[in-house]
């Protein structure tokens, strides 16, 4: 799978660094809202479920999930 | 939406009706969702009319929706559409700040419902619910619009200020409240600086309101090393890009912004839940089994057992879809947009209605249905309870979060049916936000 985010949707709520800290963070800004950064762009398969979890529970729809 | 040069731009239709002196004011008045469906179907797409002489633009279906939605300051500004928010929330804070330091407060409002903190919270909503219901035994009758109102305000309050301040949730506090909300009546849409008696309760109230809360906050800083999780905690801590921290003007706007943000929102949608979910027995049986499945056994509430509740987001989905609890959302065009051929000018007022875009029915045939079933539209602009775009409602996943807690806890425990007739229930447009106008009298009783 690959994983796409939508920046501009972003406004780090950190639900996705809570369900899936191998494959999220998020990182203070100056000013504005914190931003996700994806640190695995192709998770393994080990880690679909957190990673689907993430995507669904992010309350502002950010998270893309793609199959490769 | 593209600045605009080009002089042999169309213009907006204009809706029927106008009348002299005041345009589409009355009719707005009288129900505004129904007037805006009006307006969509009259002129399709952008229709414009007449709010008491600002010359207002409704956008209308996902596309525009979209547009209206990701167009942001300088071009669209929600600062210059929400003016009658500053003497509530205060002067310097939010739409009254300048943008960088608006930013930053928003910023620090999301702070304080992030992740982590909504952990804590899940647990306080879980108490009050508790607390609550205690005292109701086997079976009675409530006025549940009234009750929700106050649980909300006990979550809300305990959820940003602490118990100690809940606890102590005095008498004057509610009247202080209220005189705020009173505040923000339509009237303060188009001058909120009238010399009127419920505006200056409004600036008495703002006034008093800091001082209960600015001495929290003293109380506090002199106590350094205590612990607090609540969200006056991340406001305090919250500090802007030169390292400078809040004021007590700026916190305490923040959490009457916070508390108006979540308040009637949350109460009027948990009412209509309880509500529909007395009303449609077949879905509502579904949410039973699935509540019983998860909570049967005396599993506890938490972050965790609410996260994933299908049928019961779903319910709540379609009472969001029915009964959305802002239906109009405003900017101000700061420049002149061409949308798709079509100039919108400067100095107008551009709005999306969450109401019809509900009942659009390329994507909810018969919309006036209860379904949960239906079918997800295919974009992220049909279906809008919480907005969308950059700015979407911050407070979207503490609002499910909330009314998935208080339904896990009612509704295995107790069966409710509707005391008044069904056609009584009715959506109350007179407010700015949408409520079942009251009473809202519902029986109880224990399930065996």
């Amino acid at each position: 799978m690959k994983i796409t985010v939508d920046l501009a949707l972003c406004q780090g709520h950190s639900v996705c660094l809570g369900e899936a800290p191998e494959v999220f963070d998020v990182i203070e800004q100056a000013g504005g809202y914190p931003q996700v950064t994806v640190l695995l762009e192709h998770p393994p398969e080990a880690l679909r479920e957190k990673v689907m979890k993430a995507a669904k529970y992010c309350p502002n729809n950010v998270i893309t999930v793609l199959e490769d | 939406m593209k600045g605009s040069s080009v002089a042999s731009l169309k213009v907006p239709q204009k809706v029927s009706g106008e009348k002299p002196g005041v345009g589409h004011m009355e009719e707005f008045g009288v129900n505004f969702a129904r007037f805006l469906m009006r307006c969509n179907a009259e002129c399709g797409e952008l229709a414009e009319f007449n709010m008491g002489g600002q010359q207002t633009v409704l956008m209308s279906g996902p596309q525009a929706q979209e547009a209206f939605l990701k167009t942001l300051d300088p071009k669209l500004s929600r600062a210059a559409a929400y003016q009658a928010t500053v003497p509530v929330f205060g002067r310097g804070v939010i739409f009254d700040a300048t943008p960088e330091k608006m930013k930053t407060q928003l910023k620090i409002q999301v702070d304080a419902l992030r992740y982590q903190n909504m952990k804590h919270y899940s647990t306080i909503i879980s108490k009050e619910v508790e607390d609550w219901v205690a005292s109701w035994g086997d079976e009675g009758e409530l006025d549940f619009l009234d009750e929700f109102l106050r649980l909300t305000l006990n979550t809300a309050t305990h959820c940003l200020l602490g118990a100690d301040f809940r606890y102590k949730l005095t008498e004057e506090f509610r009247q202080l409240y209220h005189a705020l909300e009173k505040g923000l009546q339509a009237i303060a849409f188009v001058d909120p600086y009238l010399q009127q008696p419920i505006f200056e309760a409004r600036d008495e109230a703002r006034e008093r309101l800091q001082e209960l809360i600015g001495g929290i906050i003293a109380e506090r800083r002199a106590q350094s090393g205590v612990e607090h999780s609540d969200a006056l905690q991340t406001f305090m801590a919250g500090s802007y890009a030169d390292g400078s921290q809040l004021d007590d003007n700026e916190i305490t706007g923040l959490v009457i912004a916070t508390i108006f943000a979540g308040h009637h929102t949350s109460s009027g949608t948990a009412t209509w839940t309880l509500t529909e979910l007395a009303r449609q027995q077949t879905y509502s049986n579904e949410v039973l089994h699935e509540l019983q499945g998860l909570f049967g056994n005396g599993e506890p509430i938490t972050f965790e057992s609410l996260r994933e509740i299908p049928h019961l987001e779903r319910f709540i989905e379609e009472v969001l879809r029915l009964h959305p609890p802002l239906i109009l959302l405003m900017r101000r065009v700061m420049e002149d947009i061409d949308y798709n051929g079509t100039l919108i000018a400067a100095g107008k007022t551009v709005a999306i209605s969450t109401f019809g875009s509900h009942r659009n029915t390329d994507y909810f045939p018969d919309p006036e249905r209860f379904d949960p079933h239906r079918p997800k539209p295919d974009t992220l602009y049909a279906y809008i309870p919480f907005g969308g775009g950059p700015h979407k409602c911050a407070g979207s996943a503490f609002a499910m979060m909330q009314l998935k807690a208080i339904f896990a806890a009612l509704l295995p425990r107790y069966e409710f049916e509707l005391v008044d007739p069904d056609d009584s229930y009715q959506d109350d447009f007179s407010a700015m936000v949408l409520k079942p106008a009251g009473p809202c009298r519902l029986r109880y009783r224990k399930r065996r």
